[in-house]
């Protein structure tokens, strides 16, 4: 018997009208995050469209994929495109909530 | 009682693919010590962050001009698990050279109080590694030594 060990991080894209959603499964760290950097480059130029990014199956993030984020959000803030992170896992959120980013992602910040 | 510390050391290649295999030796030490799951996420972070930087520093910053010097061997972390009886301490060491280490640990911040066109992820890192750990030390010199703790604090054990 063959075991295979489930990839350890994948994105999957649905992009339906006027909206873009990107699915973020496994660990986001500083190995993964060539691959997300390079389908996020793509993305940000979508601005016809919501970016959406959900966070379910998210099992791990840290400075690395913050960072990302934060990247993600920069351009798309300068380009006035809508930019949403949804369905937070607890164990994430509270690293966001620990550096500060969560009011621009759930877009309750002040400027 | 014995009180004497018990140390795990492991060596690692300096390359990001290998900071998920210090992930998965903390999270085997830190369950047997008795560490909450949340205790654990907590270093789980924090450690993969200081392995992070030992990734992305390994082979140096050199500044323009500097003659590169071949290592004499691939660049690899070490990682130090120091078992004792109320705290986990874990020692994240690399031979690298020009990352000031300290000096980034004083701008070490979050984005908190921030508008959105002056957040930056410099600083996250070390911003998280001490938020996350009870203590954290940061020493430069020959490469970068990062020490952080976190206390066990073990509920419904006191007799």
């Amino acid at each position: 018997m063959v075991m295979k060990a489930p990839d350890k991080f994948y994105l999957r894209t649905e992009n339906q009208e006027g909206r873009c959603t990107v699915y973020v499964n496994g660990e986001l760290d500083l190995e993964s995050a060539s691959q997300m950097r390079a389908a996020m480059a793509t993305l940000v130029e979508l601005t016809d469209r919501e970016l959406v990014l959900n966070l379910r199956e998210l099992r791990y993030i840290d400075s690395t994929g913050i960072g990302i984020l934060v990247s993600v959000l920069k351009a798309r803030h300068a380009k006035e495109a809508p930019f949403i992170v949804e369905a937070i896992p607890p164990n994430i959120r509270k690293l966001f909530d620990m550096t500060g980013i969560t009011p621009f992602l759930t877009g309750t910040a002040t400027s | 009682m014995n009180t004497k510390d018990e140390v795990v050391t492991i060596f690692v290649p300096a390359a990001a693919e290998y900071v998920d295999l210090a992930r998965l030796a903390l999270y085997g030490i830190a369950c047997k010590m008795g560490f909450s799951y949340e205790e654990i996420e907590d270093m789980k972070v924090a450690l993969s962050e200081a392995c992070n930087n030992a990734v992305l520093h390994a082979y140096g910053d050199l500044p323009d001009g500097a003659s590169v010097i071949a290592a004499a061997q691939e660049p690899r972390v070490e990682i130090r698990f120091i078992k004792q009886a109320d705290a986990l301490s874990i020692v994240v060491k690399d031979d690298g050279t020009s990352f000031d280490a300290a000096a980034a640990a004083r701008r070490a911040e979050s984005m908190h109080g921030k508008s959105i066109t002056d957040i930056e992820a410099g600083g996250l890192g070390l911003y998280l590694m001490q938020a996350l750990m009870d203590q954290v030390e940061v020493l430069s010199g020959e490469g970068t030594q990062v020490m952080m703790t976190k206390r066990l604090t073990k509920s419904g054990e006191w007799a």
